[in-house]
């Protein structure tokens, strides 16, 4: 009961920056019923300009997208110096390496996700980032 | 080695020599004096005549022959037509000699050609298939998100709904579905970083009752569900610096073969670990339908499926075994089986205690 109750006091302002429209929906549809606010940016470019703009608890952030895609986002935050201002959960369904997923994590990044999401795995990350 | 050239110079010089040598034999001992000089000129005459012929002999015979067999060694080293060995002649069989080994060489060079054109269309074709697996298994990923994040929010209470108990069902159904999928999708990218020699392998210290214990208690569910027996047996307190993950990822493999191999209610699997010198030799074992000795080898290879009239439906991708024989051997080590129709199977693979400098470099 104590849990749950500290679940519902922790809504957070989180942006989805992702390609795939039934992904955004899906993740918004759950982070909406966890009582989180969403935005949707639906190319790195995008996701970029709304992180410079609005002030998010979390930022999810979809490694592969076609043109500017994750990789760029963080090099671009890196570039300004605010990557470590934000807190990021990557996810990736591509062939990339744990090696390289750390890697991100060393650079600043908060955590990543491993594509097929599971929500549950999602939700607790979410947890833990309130927490901290 | 006597080359024909100094044969050759040596035959003429004795045989001029003989000829000169018998005039002049045949000068001092002549009756008649003119008689002998006649005969000495002529056996000078002669004498020169026969070396001269050699000279030219050795100039359009040897040297295009010598020619033509340094040119046919060089072709050897380089599958290459060597430049400033042409060779002019009007002697006829050297001429064929030489336009036969010209036809040769060209022949050779064709075939080369020929065959570098295949290679790297193999090549080609390979690279465009690891391209196109890789590309196949993350469009496959992108589509399973949504998939399984409304099946996972169905399961959940109070959240999109209540279901009823058929549907409660379905979506249950679904989810194991979408599991399976899942594990295949994995299993697929798993075999081509095996392939591309790309798989990581992490090093930890790791205590090998407890890895054991959490496998068992991984799969105790399972077995419970399908009334399987469990026997564990290990020496205690073996250390191995080695990939957890992996291992118990060839566990894991193992694990799901034997539950399919085994009966209900009478199956037993037993899971262990021996401490060999510098080695851990981990297996599995069953009671299950056992693999007859003609399959034993083939099933390590990809997509093997051992297909009897007794099987049940399996459950795997045919991958599991590939993938456990390219992890044991990325550690180190070495995996077979041991089986008898009727009566079971144990698979056994040992470990390096500590990783081998090459599996470190790596």
């Amino acid at each position: 009961m104590k849990k749950s109750q500290k679940e519902e006091s922790q809504k957070m302002k989180i942006l989805i920056v992702d390609d795939n429209e039934q992904i955004t929906k899906m993740l918004t549809t759950f982070l909406e019923l966890k009582g989180h606010q969403c935005t949707i940016a639906n190319d790195g470019n995008e996701g970029l300009n709304q992180i410079k703009e609005t002030d998010y608890d979390v930022i999810l952030l979809d490694l592969a997208m076609p043109e500017f895609d994750g990789y760029s986002v963080i090099k671009n935050l890196e570039d300004s110096n605010t990557l470590k201002d934000h807190k990021i959960i990557v996810f990736t369904a591509s062939t990339i390496t744990q090696d390289e997923l750390e890697n991100l994590v060393k650079r600043g990044v908060t955590a990543y996700l491993l594509k097929p999401i599971d929500i549950d795995l999602l939700h607790s990350k979410l947890v833990e980032i309130a927490d901290l | 080695m006597l080359s024909i050239k100094y044969t050759l110079f040596s035959v003429s010089g004795v045989s001029s020599f003989i000829i000169f040598y018998m005039g002049l034999v045949n000068f001092l001992t002549s009756a008649e004096e003119s008689t002998g000089l006649i005969l000495l000129i002529f056996s000078v005459f002669v004498a020169t005549g026969t070396l001269l012929a050699t000279v030219h002999i050795s100039r359009i015979i040897t040297e295009p022959i010598e020619k033509l067999a340094k040119s046919m060694r060089e072709f050897s080293k380089t599958n290459k037509r060597a430049k400033g060995y042409e060779i002019k002649t009007n002697v006829t069989e050297i001429f064929q000699l030489n336009d036969n080994f010209t036809a040769m060489e060209e022949k050779v060079e064709r075939t080369i050609e020929v065959q570098n054109e295949y290679v790297e269309k193999l090549k080609d074709i390979d690279r465009k298939k690891i391209e196109f697996s890789s590309m196949v298994s993350h469009e496959l990923k992108t589509p399973l998100v949504p998939i399984l994040g409304y099946v996972q929010m169905l399961q959940k209470e109070n959240f999109l709904g209540d279901l009823n108990d058929k549907q409660t069902d379905a979506v249950n159904e679904i989810y194991i579905s979408t599991l399976k999928l899942q594990r295949l999708i994995g299993d697929i990218l798993t075999t081509q970083k095996l392939d591309l020699g790309k798989l990581d392998f992490n090093e930890e210290d790791t205590n090998v009752s407890e890895l054991l214990l959490s496998i068992v208690k991984e799969f105790k569910p399972i077995a419970l569900e399908k009334n399987i027996a469990w026997k564990m047996n290990f020496d205690e307190n073996i250390h191995i610096v080695t990939d957890r993950d992996r291992i118990n990822q060839v566990f894991s493999n193992l694990i799901k073969n034997a539950i399919d191999f085994v009966s209900p209610k009478t199956g037993i699997i037993t899971i262990g670990a021996k401490e060999q010198d510098d080695h851990v030799e981990f297996f599995v074992s069953d009671n299950g339908q056992g693999i007859s000795a003609d399959k034993q080898s083939e099933i390590f290879k990809k997509f093997y499926q051992i297909d009897t009239s007794t099987s049940r439906k399996r459950s795997g991708s045919g991958l599991g075994l590939a993938i456990c024989k390219g992890i044991v051997e990325g550690l180190g080590g070495k995996i077979w089986v041991e089986s008898e129709e009727n009566v079971g199977t144990t698979f056994f693979f040992n470990i390096p205690k500590k990783p081998s400098a090459k599996s470190e470099s790596v």
